[in-house]
């Protein structure tokens, strides 16, 4: 049984398809790479995926179970976590209060109405293990709208991690990196392990080829190719279709 | 520290950063001492005030110890959840007529009773309102909260109109009169004004306590987390909703104890008090003291109780336009209200003591 | 008297007829119809400023208040009825502007802002009025041409409030060509979503916004002093009619006038009908109708779609 199964999903804003009829799946450990062109469908099937949009029709199935009414907090609770493509922070927080409230949400105790939320050890630890890995913990007490862009991207997906998902929807981690920054998060990526599954909007051809064992092709909504690095590495529709963007993005690099 | 106080009530986003106190694995004597410092004072000046002031100024103290709490209330929604209500009067309003009500009409003598029925029963309605109230508030509606204000609003309203039409029950527009001063509250223990003081006190320091309490749980923090980015707070897996609508019930709660507190302290419960001139009190309060900060609503209290009363004592009928006024000034000049700026005067101070 | 607001028109001009049901009933509609258009004219202004500019204007109660207070000035030292209608539009219109211009041009966006400012405006307006002209309530005066009856078979309806309808239903014409047909309309609707768009293409939208508030707040004064003569003006209206604005506005829908007329007809018929068949109800008719349109269709019965 595949972890992530998509069935002729669809979305559809007045007269026009967003996503039309998606079809696919993920397995369990997988590395999973959405590639496209500008406006081709892939934020909103993210948004579709975590239940932010609701579909107009078909399903979204997560372990066996469908997931395509699910609220979005619901899904989280099932172990799908996802980080956005425009950082979304607590801006007016420290980092470890970022932390601690991220490392909340999926917890036993987020309701709770006495008993200080800094105090709490358990939290405090955790938070610690995940500032330290990401090398954020000696500025736990500044405020992120304080940091640079590339801190705030690392402690982006920092927190999409807080909850232990076992499916891991990241949306442009490079957006906006520099070369170093961006190869710091291919690296983090691959180093997440097997237990996470990985799907991943990208644009970083870099970012894709390291880490992507299958790729994706969206183009105006609907799958246009499908397979190994190395097939679409070769495949024509995706050379017509995207690479030309490629070529033009990669000399902006 | 790196952090600071960030002003800013209106700049889109109600902001409030944590309490006043630092956190308490940063605490230590020099940073406990000038937060908690200024909160002991003025409990004990309060506690002694009786002994060397008039008893009418004991009694303007008193009212600002109630309209302390009832803004230290609305704030939970305002300045921690970003969630701008301006119905709050009418949980104030409809503590204090329960509360007279089960006095005048239901021969409940005991003053805790009362209290914790009251508190109950606003927190009921609360509870009823919200479930209307929320469906016009969407996702990250700080930022947009246009159809929940002009609802909470009505709400407020209509409950005042209903307060006028029911006669039987309050009184009518003449208001619901003739309550006494709490009674049974402790074996032998005779309540008057001076008494009252001190027992508003109790109850305002307990609840305040309470509500600081909540602001640093968890749920407090979640709450501020919803005020910040609720997108991505439900992308942690937290619903949203439930908290939003459990911290309107609370509020809502902790508004209608101020308001048994206000039927108690002038005996007399009018519709006025859940309608929109209430409402602007109240939220003059918060926002003049600033939303961003907890202590903010009580300087806020302070303020405009003190400003109502020099009013009634030189220009008695344009108090309402002098509000107007204080409303205005407030929103155009000082939006992030004066409680920050005396945070921030009183950090450089004690930063230059401490030097 | 403010429990009398709500209790409806209160022109001792009661309509009596010595009929039976069916004429009791078509005399209610007429009642509702009529208070239904003056809560139309109400809440057009509003509606205007908030649908149509986004822009929220909690003094609105209080400006209709003052335009009733300044044509019933004008009506008691001239005796003319239009001298005061042109004198109330006018002068409310002015006073919008001055709040537009002073206040709300700083506050674009920022709602809560908005809303708690002018609040506060309302509240000095309404204290403003009862410094200048006192406590007690004025009785508008029903002007000549419009004085009287209409008889239909054995019914009586009073031509003013055939008249209002009248009014009310030549300004939906007015504002409903605006919105649809106009440049104003159109672009004031590009100029909500995309204000920089608006500006580039050369168009002075600030412009645009300072005229359609002005328009809003001269069309509250406009009611005011049509309806002094069925509802009467005392100082503190303002806070009813600003609740009666909130029902119309939250159960028609926002952006499209279409929404406030269809309000404007909910709220005045299922008011005036249950004040009529239910009296012990009365007042609640109205609210129920607000809470059940607010669970089931919060963005309003005609509303762009927000919920």
């Amino acid at each position: 049984m595949a972890l992530l199964e998509v069935r002729d999903l669809s979305v559809h804003f007045g007269g026009l398809a967003a996503v039309q009829s998606v079809t696919f799946s993920v397995e369990q450990g997988e590395r999973l790479a959405m590639i496209g062109p500008n406006g081709a469908g892939k934020t909103t099937l993210f948004n579709l995926l975590t239940g932010q949009l609701k579909p107009s029709g078909g399903h979204v199935l997560f372990n066996g179970k469908d997931i395509t009414h699910l609220s979005v907090h619901g899904r989280t609770q099932l172990g799908i976590a996802r980080s956005f493509q425009i950082t979304s922070l607590f801006p007016n927080e420290t980092v470890r209060v970022n932390a601690l409230i991220a490392l909340q949400g999926t917890r036993a105790g987020r309701f709770r109405m006495f008993g200080a939320f800094s105090k709490d050890r358990e939290l405090r630890n955790a938070a610690r293990d995940l500032l330290e890995k990401i090398d954020l913990w000696d500025k736990r007490d500044e405020i992120v709208s304080s940091l640079a862009y590339g801190e705030q991207r690392k402690l982006e997906m920092a927190l999409s991690l807080a909850s232990e998902p076992e499916l891991l929807l990241l949306d442009e981690p490079s957006c906006g990196l520099t070369p170093t920054e961006s190869a710091d998060i291919t690296a983090r990526i691959k180093d997440l392990g097997s237990k996470i599954t990985v799907l991943m909007i990208a644009h970083d051809m870099d970012l894709v080829f390291g880490v992507a064992e299958r790729i994706i092709l969206l183009h105006f909504g609907e799958i246009t190719a499908e397979g190994a690095p190395d097939e679409i590495r070769a495949n024509q529709t995706v050379k017509d279709i995207y690479m030309g963007s490629h070529r033009a993005s990669t000399a902006g690099n | 520290m790196a952090t600071q106080v960030k002003p800013g009530v209106f700049t889109g986003k109600l902001f409030a950063r944590r309490a006043v106190a630092t956190a308490p694995a940063e605490r230590s004597a020099r940073a406990f001492l000038p937060t908690i410092l200024p909160v002991i004072v003025i409990g004990v000046l309060i506690l002694l005030l009786p002994t060397f002031v008039p008893s009418y100024i004991q009694s303007l103290v008193t009212k600002m110890m109630i309209f302390a709490l009832f803004g230290v209330s609305m704030n939970i929604l305002w300045g921690f959840a970003g969630i701008p209500t301006f119905g709050h009067a009418a949980f104030f309003g409809f503590g204090g007529y329960c509360a007279g009500i089960l006095i005048v009409h239901g021969g409940v003598g005991n003053f805790w009773i009362n209290l914790v029925l009251a508190f109950l029963l606003t927190g009921l309605l609360a509870a009823g309102l919200g479930i209307p109230a929320f469906r016009v508030y969407g996702v990250g509606a700080s930022d947009n909260p246009i159809y929940f204000l002009l609802v909470t609003l009505a709400f407020g309203e209509l409950l005042s109109r209903v307060a006028i039409s029911a006669r039987s029950l309050t009184g009518g527009s003449t208001g619901l009169a003739g309550i006494p001063y709490p009674q049974g509250v402790l074996p032998g223990l005779h309540i008057n004004s001076h008494s009252f003081y001190f027992l508003t006190f109790v109850i305002v320091v307990v609840c305040l306590f309470l509500i600081y309490r909540l602001v640093n749980s968890h749920y407090g923090y979640a709450l501020r987390g919803i005020h910040d980015n609720e997108r991505r707070m439900q992308a942690l897996g937290y619903n949203t909703w439930l908290y939003k609508y459990t911290s309107y019930i609370v509020a809502g709660a902790f508004g209608g104890v101020a308001g048994v507190l206000f039927a108690y302290f002038g005996g007399v419960m009018v519709p006025g008090n859940m309608g929109m001139a209430m409402t602007d009190i109240v939220f003059l309060i918060v926002i003049l003291g600033s939303a961003s900060i907890y202590l903010g609503p009580i300087v806020g209290a302070i303020v405009v109780v003190g400003v109502e009363y020099l009013a009634s004592l030189y220009v008695p009928d344009r108090w309402p336009l002098i509000m107007g006024a204080i409303i205005v000034f407030v929103i155009m000049v000082i939006p992030q209200g004066i409680g920050v700026l005396l945070l921030t005067g009183w950090r450089r101070l004690v930063r230059h003591g401490a030097s | 008297m403010s429990a009398g607001l709500l209790a409806g028109p209160t022109d001792g001009v009661l309509v009596s007829t010595p009929g039976g049901r069916v004429s009791t009933f078509i005399i209610t509609t007429l009642n509702g119809i009529s208070y239904a258009f003056i809560l139309f004219l109400l809440a057009a202004g509003f509606s205007l400023t908030f649908g149509v500019m986004g822009v929220i204007n909690l003094a609105h109660g209080a400006l209709y208040v003052l335009g009733a207070y300044f044509g019933l000035a004008i009506v008691n030292s001239l005796g003319s009825f239009w001298a005061g209608v042109v004198v109330a539009a006018v002068g409310v219109g002015l006073v919008g502007l001055g709040i537009y211009f002073f206040f709300l041009r700083h506050l674009y966006g920022k709602v809560p802002e908005q809303a708690v400012l002018t609040i506060g405006l309302g509240y000095a307006l309404a204290n403003i009025i009862l410094w200048v002209w006192g406590p007690f309530a004025k009785m508008g005066m029903t002007p000549e041409l419009f004085v009287g009856v209409v008889r239909v078979g054995d019914l009586a309806f009073p031509i003013y409030r055939l008249f209002i309808v009248g009014v009310g239903i030549a300004v939906l014409i007015v504002l409903w060509w605006m919105q649809d047909k106009t440049r104003v309309g159109a672009i004031i609707r590009a100029g909500m979503d995309n204000k920089e768009m608006t500006r580039s293409l050369g168009i002075n939208y600030g412009l645009v916004s300072t005229a359609v508030f002005l328009f809003g707040a001269a069309l509250a004064g406009f009611a005011g002093i049509l309806g002094a003569p069925v509802l009467g003006a005392f100082p503190s209206m303002g806070d009813a009619l600003l609740l009666l604005t909130l029902m119309v506005v939250v159960v028609g829908g926002t952006g499209y006038i279409q929404g406030t007329v269809l309000g404007a007809l909910i709220i005045g018929l299922v008011d005036t009908f249950g004040k009529a068949y239910i009296p012990q109800a009365a007042l609640f008719t109205s609210y129920v109708i607000f809470i059940v349109v607010l669970l089931v269709r919060p963005s309003g019965l005609i509303g762009r779609k927000v919920f």
